[in-house]
């Protein structure tokens, strides 16, 4: 039954795990470009399943065109409005990180966080 | 339609707008504007609370006047209102006290930026308390973790820069489970607004179907924000956030901040799930849990360390601990408690951050407890308003923290089986914070020797020196005093603002 | 009526406030006061203690129905309110009493610590504390004016500004706030198992709702006693009476010994009598376990002063002492106990301020701190040590002096309350510290009046001025007064004893 459920919404089940790929880089990974690929893979996850839950076997992207107006022929829009915004965040979120990273490697040449830390204790800053 | 009822939204955009302003100005007039709005919208939000209070309910405003299921929406309540108010207040307070700090400490032609980041912070912080919609409350969310990065890292060091980073990845390991856990809720309910996702909700809930989604979904959202706000065991980028920044950041991001997130949790709890929902579910008692360790193990580390700023970042753990354990019980005693607490401890928290600031500008920059040996003496006004902090830390009655720890003893007292827990690490962590705030404050007022105190440049201030520092520091203590002995009327209006809350 | 009850407790609030500010806005600080100025201030504090003592005497004794006031709301059902009852009539008058003389005495006295202005601003603000400490009708405000006294008493401790004070006031400080959030964590379950917050003779403990809780609340009134007992020196926590007392100036001592500590006793009072109710810890391991405390109170208090030569931290040892027969009269749970419990509590202030006076006049008259330095001074100054010995009399409680009749209730009461060995190990342990209380009192007459070998061949006259010599004679006068006449006294603190059990 569980398992047969997997398999039916293979779809969720690959956003599911895609998440948590994400989430394990995010958290686990020291090199800090890798920690913001997880971040990346993360978010995507996320607005895979966002995606899905708006989308309607069969139908066209919600942007009228050729005057059609009926509500049947197109998918749902709020979550696709949804992830759009998701994007925008998880863009300057990234930008944000990147920004971070570049700075710190500037000053320590190293991209690993626990390294610099460990620098950092023993200059006694 | 009155006109009071439109300040909320222009509270937002003119914070939001304020930001970019900010960037084009100088620095001066940059801080001028900033003061300006931050006071405009303390007392906007003032009077939208006086109006909440004035018509008894609350009240929906629609962007844009779409209706329900398609626009967004701002609901405001006697409680958003009051915690707008002191949102506001403590906000232009820790700004106006760290003016000093923040001149020496942060580069020249950075300056305007760190008012762009603060009016960010501002107005995602109304936002979250006033919106109504989910999906916003996220982007908000990282709106204010952004900005509140930008308010670590402004000062440039390596540490801070670590410390901006580590806040970032945790921050966002906690967002990104809270986006799954709203996409969750949303594959479950196909809403968006709060209160038709708390409908959405009550009817799954009532044919009994998707139990386990929904304890999943609450549960993404409860760890992603208590990530987010630094619970035990989730603190370990706060120290050296709270501990390097320069000293407004400090103070803002530990009162208000984490906070904000607590405030969001609330709100979910309360008004998208629906209290007794969760207070069924077990996601309550991990929250309480976390908590109690939260307490207990915050005071043990506050005591272990050797400086001033990181003790006052330790000890912030073990307050969110206490808030968490008052949302923990699950009572609406409880979350009155809570409430309190937040406010509370956001007026005293800010107060000991300024004070310890103004205590180390006068031991030759240091924050090592060893330099700090007779700096009551060096700066008074500072030594008085950091003795007065930690009183109401450790509750003395007359300040604020006695009414929150004897809420909190009601609260637990109330509940069935975790009276006991609750009693015991309220007693514990009354007695470990007895111990680390007096310690310091003992350190503080122990005379230094003549010879030692020329050695190592200590200077003196007196409170004529920093009229703007002093003025805040009397300010925070007044405050505090006002929640200690004020206190029947504000539990008065949380209370009935959490009546129209859900 | 209530006008009264607010103003006497205000009044020397914001006095001493007033003077504090007018101090703090003064340009040169440090510059001693002039003769005239002097006179001035000294005429002032005269006027507001007085005052207040009156007022307070006054607000306690007046018959009326109508007792009580409500000042505001701390919470919904917390109010800060005060009501005068029958201890408290009895406390708020001897407290008014000792302070108003001790308050003469510094007058001379302070004129050689200086910085009298500070001195006098505390002194009147602690003065006002108290009697709203005696008044306070509810554990909510008991508590609030308890740690304010511990924080408004502190700069009378650190007066002399010296490295080695202030680290003592510190120390009395730690020590008063961890006893204090002891006390609040037992407040916090009080809070809940009691009927109400509000005083009531004999308890306000919902039996209902206690009975499963029996072993928590036990632990919780547990961590009160500790708590509340340590402004009352009780064992273990008692280590700061003798670090804080010889740094203070002897005045600040005289109240310190005789007045807080009291008000550590009537905090004890207060929770075990009319909030918990002495039926809910009599036979409990709470009841053996305060006995015990206090009787090794007893015991190392008085041995510890006997080997000490420091006159002051003797008589500091002396009250970790005494202060312990009140708890141990307490702890019996008996009325007759109680009765001498609240008699030595009274005797006890008026003695040990005697005491600490009169180490004061050798402080102030000839430097002497050291016991050793003692001898021959009755000579110097007969008077003085005429007082001292009838004071150190009525410690010991030699009858007719008023000690006596308190230990006697003491000891009888422990015989019948029926608490086991302690019935006899109790009498027997107060019978070796009052031999040791005389061991360590009486040298100081013996050698000062016969100094033997030490002798010299002429003696000054080293007796202080009136306004020193006056407030001490009052005091042991009263000493020897209580015990020839104690019959009023008896029976009123019988009939509290009898109203709560």
């Amino acid at each position: 039954m569980q398992i047969s459920g997997l398999i039916t919404n293979y779809q969720e089940a690959a956003a599911m795990i895609l998440f948590c790929i994400g989430f394990s880089n995010l958290l686990l990974q020291k090199n800090l470009i890798k920690k913001i690929i997880g971040l990346n893979i993360m978010d995507t996850a996320v607005y895979l399943f966002l995606a899905l839950k708006g989308y309607i076997e069969g139908l066209k992207a919600p942007i009228v065109v050729n005057g059609v107006q009926s509500v049947n022929a197109y998918i749902n829009p709020i979550p696709s409005g949804l992830v759009l915004t998701g994007i925008v965040v998880s863009v300057s979120v990234t930008a944000l990180m990147l920004s971070l990273t570049i700075r710190l490697y500037h000053r320590y040449h190293t991209l690993d966080l626990d390294e610099i830390s460990t620098r950092l204790e023993k200059e006694g800053l | 339609m009155t006109f009071v009822q439109n300040f909320p939204f222009i509270c937002i955009i003119m914070t939001l707008f304020g930001g970019p302003l900010s960037s084009i100005l100088g620095r001066k007039k940059a801080k001028v504007l900033n003061t300006a709005i931050i006071t405009a919208v303390g007392l906007m939000n003032l009077a939208v609370l006086s109006f909440v209070i004035g018509t008894g309910e609350s009240y929906v405003y629609s962007m844009g006047h779409f209706p329900a299921p398609w626009g967004n929406e701002i609901r405001i309540g006697v409680l958003e209102a009051l915690m707008a108010v002191f949102f506001s207040v403590i906000m232009l307070l820790s700004i106006l006290g760290g003016v000093k700090e923040r001149e020496e400490q942060i580069e020249e032609s950075k300056q305007n930026l760190y008012y762009i980041m603060v009016n960010l912070l501002l107005s995602s912080l109304i936002a979250l308390i006033y919106t109504n919609d989910i999906f916003t409350a996220y982007v908000f969310v990282e709106i204010n973790t952004i900005s509140a990065c930008g308010l670590i890292m402004i000062r440039q060091n390596g540490r801070t820069i670590v410390a901006g980073t580590r806040y970032m990845i945790m921050s966002l390991l906690g967002s990104g489970m809270l986006l799954l856990g709203i996409s969750f809720l949303y594959g479950l309910t196909g809403e968006l607004l709060m209160s038709n996702i708390h409908e959405a909700v009550v009817k799954i809930v009532a044919e009994g179907r998707y139990h386990d989604p929904l304890i999943v979904s609450l549960g993404l959202m409860s760890i992603g924000l208590a990530i987010k706000s630094a619970l035990f065991p989730f603190h370990a980028w706060l120290p050296d956030a709270y501990g390097y920044s320069t000293v407004s950041s400090s103070a803002i991001l530990s009162s208000l901040v984490s906070k904000g997130y607590v405030f969001l949790l609330i709100k979910i709890f309360y008004r998208v799930i629906g209290f007794d929902i969760v207070a069924r579910s077990h996601i309550i008692d991990v929250l309480f849990v976390f908590g109690v360790m939260g307490m207990i193990m915050g005071s043990v580390s506050a005591i272990r360390q050797s400086s001033i700023s990181r003790m006052i970042a330790y000890s912030s753990v073990a307050q969110i601990g206490y808030i968490y354990m008052g949302l923990g019980l699950g009572s609406t005693v409880g979350l009155e408690a809570t409430l309190y607490h937040v406010i509370s401890h956001a007026a005293t928290k800010s107060l000991l951050f300024i004070a310890a600031s103004g205590l180390t500008e006068v031991s030759d920059d240091s924050t090592d407890f060893f330099d700090l040996t007779g700096a009551g003496y060096r700066n008074k006004l500072a030594g008085l308003a950091f003795t007065a902090g930690s009183l109401s830390m450790v509750g003395t009655p007359l300040f604020a923290g006695f009414i929150s720890k004897l809420l909190f003893a009601e609260a637990g007292i109330g509940h069935t089986y975790k009276t006991l827990p609750t009693m015991i690490a309220l007693a514990i962590s009354t007695v470990l914070n007895t111990i680390y705030f007096m310690k310091t404050v003992i350190r503080l007022y122990t005379p230094e020797r003549q010879k030692v105190e020329e050695k190592k440049h200590f200077t003196r201030i007196h409170w004529w020196n920093e009229p703007l520092k002093s003025a805040t520091l009397v300010c925070f203590i007044a405050l505090n005093l006002v929640l200690g002995l004020g206190s029947a009327r504000i539990l008065f209006l949380i209370r009935n603002g959490l009546r129209m809350f859900g | 009526m209530s006008v009264v009850i607010l103003l006497a407790i205000f009044l020397p609030i914001i006095a001493g406030t007033v003077s504090l500010v007018q101090l703090a806005g003064k340009k040169n600080k440090d510059e001693e006061p002039s003769q005239e100025q002097l006179t001035k201030l000294h005429y002032n504090v005269a006027r507001v203690l007085l005052i207040t003592a009156a007022l307070a005497i006054f607000a306690a004794w007046r018959s009326g129905s109508e007792n009580g006031v409500t000042l505001f709301y701390l919470m919904k059902d917390i109010p800060l309110y005060f009501h005068i009852d029958d201890v408290g009539r009895l406390f708020v008058t001897f407290i008014s009493i000792v302070w108003v003389l001790a308050g003469i005495y510094s007058f001379e006295y302070m004129k050689h610590e200086g910085k009298e202005q500070r001195f006098f601003g505390f002194y009147t603000i602690v003065f006002g504390v108290l009697i709203a400490l005696c008044f306070a009708g509810n554990v909510v405000t008991l508590y609030l004016f308890y740690e304010l006294m511990s924080l408004t008493t502190v700069p009378l401790v650190l007066h002399n500004g010296s490295r080695e004070s202030i680290m003592a006031a510190l120390k009395y400080l730690f020590y008063s706030m961890c006893g204090a959030y002891m006390g609040l964590f037992g407040i916090f379950f009080l809070y809940r198992y009691c009927d109400t917050l509000n005083f009531v003779a004999g308890g306000t403990l919902n039996t209902a709702l206690a009975s499963g809780n029996t072993k928590i609340l036990l632990f919780a009134v547990f961590m009160m006693l500790v708590g509340f007992g340590v402004k009352a020196g009780m064992f273990p926590m008692h280590a700061w009476l003798p670090t804080a007392h010889p740094v203070a100036p002897s005045p600040a001592s005289a109240v310190l010994s005789g007045i807080i500590v009291k008000c550590g006793v009537l905090s004890i009072i207060r929770v075990v009598y009319y909030m918990v109710g002495a039926d809910f810890i009599r036979g409990t391991w709470v009841q053996t376990a305060w006995m015990t405390l206090t009787l090794i109170t007893v015991f190392m208090g008085s041995l510890l002063a006997f080997k000490e030569k420091i006159f002051k931290k003797r008589l500091a040892y002396s009250t970790v002492s005494q202060a312990s027969y009140i708890l141990f009269g307490l702890a019996a749970l008996q009325p007759q106990a109680m009765t001498g419990a609240l008699l030595h509590s009274v005797f006890h202030a008026f003695i040990k301020s005697a005491l600490f006076m009169t180490a004061g006049v050798f402080i102030y008259k000839c430097h002497r701190t050291r016991v050793e330095e003692l001898p021959g001074v009755g000579r110097e100054m007969p008077k003085t040590i005429w007082c001292y010995t009838f004071a150190s009399l009525a410690l010991i409680g030699i009858p007719p002096a008023s000690g006596f009749i308190s230990k006697w209730y003491l000891a009888e009461g422990a015989l019948n309350a029926g608490i086991g060995a302690y019935g006899w190990i109790g009498p027997v342990v107060l019978l070796i510290s009052a031999l040791l209380t005389a061991g360590y009192l009486l040298p100081v007459t013996i050698k000062g009046f016969f100094p033997g070998d030490a002798a010299k061949e002429s003696y000054e006259n080293l007796e202080p001025s009136r306004l020193m010599l006056v407030p001490l004679a009052i005091l042991a006068a009263l000493t020897l007064l209580l015990g020839v006449f104690p019959n009023p006294l008896i029976s009123f603190a019988g009939k509290i004893a009898a109203s709560v059990m």
